[in-house]
């Protein structure tokens, strides 16, 4: 196994922490930092010691138009690379989540910004609405740490990645100088009280 | 001198393909004294050439020489140069190969400012084709391919040299022959673009179908078209047309190089990045086992 | 692991694996095996990989030039290599049809190159943004005449690193441009990466060595010794045939001799060039003979053809061309289908028809609206043929 030589194991809870294999859709639209947020899960996944491939989708436009990654994370080397059927979806669009919920697992999980996605789509699982640019704004001053925020969230509840790793991720891959602001947007996300969301649950 | 310059020369590869009355050999040759003249070492002199019949000079000279492909020599050259900035590297190309096919590179080897020397014989024709419309033949002239005469105007490529960036802009005739050694020495000695437009004769696919019927006539007519630079600017646009302005036309001695800024900048980065090896990639591989 | 040249990667070293993009991991191998020279021109879904040379190049006493085009490009690297230095460019198709003249020249002079073309959907603009195998047969046969050609196809991440480095060693030992095959799946997405997990996958010759380090290898048997600018020399270099001395000849025994030794010389040592892995071996009554990203799927269907009880094998080709004939042979000898799944309209499906339909049934499966196969899609074509043999 790829983890075992990593650094120590690093726990996970949550709603998906004891998946072996996880596929992660998060969606929105460009300038939302999506290609990002997948860049940083993924890394995180990688600290944690598993096996990781993430692919990229989005239309012309530098602002605006729609933005995808896909995520992988499983226990041993993966072979097809693209998402089969989602096991965790993050909208902060109403478009990705109104597109993409179609490929969740009925057993997965949905997290959407509650800001955003004023219809939230039905889903049969676990869905979980919460108002990740509002609290990026309280906490940061800046909407554009609303993708942050939405990873320590995603972290807290689903446990697809571990709290440390997150950490680490966020540190190398945000820009230089920017370091205490998205870590303070990450702790935003990661103090999600299960009483915000479990009552979304049906 | 004739004889000295067979030193650098394939004769055994003569007589060469070249007709009666061309002029690509007296600007080879023109060529050749300035190596001599300025004691160039053979194994770190490269001539690169593209596809046509100055291009086929490459075959004659007893240096490194590298025939490539058509309209590509300056690209070719580039990749020389800036794997080995010792180099002094000579780029022999013609109308159709460095100002047709090859336009888009010889711009932007001028923008760059790169070190080569580049000798564009031109001639106003595709002399190994068959004598083809070339994008320096004047209005009304008549080739293969212009039966009826040209009615495209022709490119300036001095001009065009000097817009696009080339720090030395030269231009002489095959009926010049100490004005244009002249100036392959200065272009050579020039550290940055240098652009030399050598306006040479073709009898055979060229003059016969110009009324210029004999290779004297055509080089007669080139020195009596010829006027300097200092001449040039006291004539009318009327007067000037179909005259050739010969000479040093630009000279930007300040220019940046492009091979010594990228080293400067590379220089800096490695320095930043920890003192690192310079990289010898040059020396031969081991030779395995030969059938 | 100080032999790690190239600062990208060694700023990470000391973790166990990274993530890292397809096209940065291609940068790095070529980094890592010697390269020292790169000329390239901007083109989706390539880019990275000029992105990543421009940045590391020049701190280690290295040459990157973005050119005008991609001729210019492949022309660039080509007057660097004959001057001895390690040289490549990468490229996607509309730019890898710029550069076929002069890859020919390349092939001509004998000048050692490594050309990555990241493919995407063609021909012309296509789709720049998804993945596709349409330029197999153009990196076999895209320049005029007969020549040789060497072809690595790259599936994950780990091939980006570890094919670029076996094209440098190819394109020493051989003296000829060397192409490695990647598209915009493998190219771009990110994948765990671990100097561990480059040896992780088996190629089947034995004699490779992924220790980053300077590639210099012998000169294979039949290759001509080369004459390098500078190096005390001054060669002449010629796209004309030629003879042994470099000056142009005509003479119908000389052109004769000179085409095949250039063709042999590759063709001749396919043993040293096919590298694949073989999966299920011998256990198989259908054979899935794939490469690139369709081989990523290939192998996730060994796995579920073993849970769904189907008798698979999994040919996974990392050379193209040459043409492994004596392995597909082998596989044709023993299953009752050669199944191809490919991104392209059954390029690489007709090749291995000709030399395996004497023995066996080669069926090409063709997809080209961008995305990749699914391992269900491959199940069902398997259980259905399977199923209709057996009703037969």
């Amino acid at each position: 196994m790829l983890g075992s030589v990593a650094a120590s194991f690093r726990p996970r809870f949550g709603l998906l922490a004891d998946r072996d294999f996880v596929e992660v859709r998060l969606g929105g639209s460009g300038g939302q930092g999506v290609v990002l947020m997948g860049i940083i899960l993924a890394t995180a996944a990688n600290h944690d010691g598993r096996c990781v491939v993430e692919t990229e989708s989005y239309g012309p436009e530098a602002r605006g138009g729609y933005s995808r990654s896909d995520v992988i994370i499983a226990e041993a080397p993966i072979d097809y690379p693209k998402l089969d059927n989602a096991d965790l979806l993050v909208a902060l669009s109403q478009d990705s989540a109104q597109g993409y919920v179609k490929s969740l697992r009925r057993n997965g999980v949905l997290i959407y910004d509650s800001e955003i996605v004023k219809n939230p789509p039905a889903f049969a699982g676990a869905t979980i609405g919460l108002p990740f640019s509002l609290w990026a704004k309280e906490e940061t001053g800046r909407i554009q740490a609303t993708n942050v925020v939405a990873l320590g969230a995603v972290a807290r509840i689903t446990g697809v990645v571990s709290i440390q790793s997150i950490r680490e991720a966020v540190s190398e891959a945000v820009p230089a100088g920017t370091t205490e602001v998205n870590l303070k947007a990450l702790d935003r996300g990661l103090s999600v009280d299960p009483a915000e969301w479990e009552t979304d649950q049906r | 001198m004739a004889l000295e310059i067979e030193r650098f020369l394939h004769t055994e590869r003569l007589p060469h393909i070249w007709c009666p009355g061309c002029g690509l050999g007296i600007i080879t040759a023109a060529f050749l004294r300035v190596v001599i003249d300025l004691g160039l070492e053979r194994d770190k002199t490269v001539v690169v050439s593209g596809i046509g019949c100055s291009s086929r000079a490459a075959n004659y000279l007893d240096l490194g020489t590298v025939h490539s492909i058509h309209g590509r020599a300056l690209a070719v050259a580039t990749g020389v140069k800036m794997a080995r900035p010792d180099f002094t590297v000579i780029v022999f190309t013609g109308d159709g190969d460095g100002a047709a096919i090859g336009g888009n590179h010889l711009i932007h080897a001028c923008r760059r400012n790169i070190d080569l020397t580049c000798i564009l014989f031109n001639n106003s024709t595709y002399g190994m084709t068959g004598g083809q419309t070339s994008p320096t033949m004047a209005v009304g002239d008549r080739s293969t391919t212009a039966r009826y005469g040209q009615v495209e105007p022709p490119f300036d490529l001095c001009r065009l040299a000097e817009a696009a960036g080339a720090s030395f802009v030269a231009r002489g005739t095959a009926a010049q022959a100490r004005l244009i050694e002249r100036l392959i020495k200065e272009g050579i000695q020039h550290q940055g673009f240098s652009f030399i437009e050598a306006v040479v004769p073709c009898p055979t696919e060229y003059g016969r179908r110009n009324a210029l019927k004999s290779p004297l006539e055509m080089l007669d007519n080139e020195r009596t078209r010829s006027v300097t630079q200092a001449q040039a600017v006291k004539l009318t646009q009327e007067e000037l047309a179909g005259k050739i302005v010969t000479g040093v036309l630009h000279l930007d001695e300040d220019a940046p190089e492009f091979q010594q800024a990228y080293a400067a900048s590379a220089r800096a980065q490695a320095e930043r990045a920890g003192a690192r090896v310079q990289i010898d990639m040059t020396q031969k591989l081991p030779v395995g086992e030969q059938k | 692991m100080e032999q790690w040249h190239s600062h990208l990667l060694r700023e990470r070293v000391d973790q166990s694996s990274l993530l890292i993009q397809g096209n940065r991991a291609c940068a790095l191998g070529a980094l890592d095996a010697g390269v020292t020279f790169f000329a390239g021109y901007p083109i989706t879904p390539s880019s990275e990989i000029m992105e990543a040379m421009a940045e590391e190049l020049p701190r280690i006493g290295g040459v990157f030039v973005q050119m005008e085009d991609e001729i210019a490009s492949i022309c660039a690297c080509i007057g660097a290599s004959l001057t001895g230095k390690l040289a490549m460019t990468a490229t996607s198709g509309p730019g890898f049809s710029l550069m076929q003249e002069a890859l020919g020249y390349a092939i001509i002079i004998e000048a050692p190159l490594v050309v990555v073309n990241v493919m995407r959907v063609g021909p012309s603009t296509g789709r720049p943004t998804a993945p596709s195998q349409g330029d197999v047969m153009q990196a076999r046969w895209g320049t005029h005449g007969d020549h040789p050609a060497i072809v690595l196809a790259a599936s994950n991440v780990a091939d980006m690193y570890r094919l670029t480095m076996a094209a440098v060693r190819f394109a020493q030992r051989f003296r000829t441009p060397v192409t490695v095959l990647a598209d915009q799946l493998v190219g771009q997405m990110r994948e765990s990466f671990s100097p561990e997990l480059v040896g992780r996958y088996r190629l089947t010759s034995g004699d490779f060595d992924f220790t980053p380090g300077y590639i210099r290898p012998e000169l294979a048997p039949e290759v001509r010794p080369p004459h390098i600018l500078g190096l005390d020399e001054h060669p002449h270099v010629t796209g004309l045939f030629h003879d042994e001395t470099g000056f142009p000849t005509n003479d119908p025994d000389e052109s004769n001799e000179f085409l095949r030794e250039l063709y042999n010389k590759v063709a001749h040592h396919r043993e040293e060039l096919c590298l694949y892995d073989i999966k299920n071996e011998g256990k198989g009554r259908v054979c899935i003979v794939a490469y690139g990203s369709c081989a990523r799927t290939a192998r996730a269907v060994w796995r579920l053809a073993e849970y769904e009880g189907l008798p698979v094998e999994v040919l996974h080709l990392y050379t193209l061309f040459p043409l492994p004939v004596e392995i597909i042979q082998q596989v044709a000898r023993r299953v009752e289908f050669i199944l191809i799944p490919e991104l392209n309209l059954g390029q690489y499906a007709h090749e291995v028809r000709k030399m395996a339909e004497q023995w066996t049934t080669v069926i090409g499966m063709g997809k080209i609206d961008g995305t990749l196969f699914t391992p269900r899609e491959l199940l069902d074509r398997i259980a259905e043929l399977t199923g209709k043999y057996e009703s037969v």
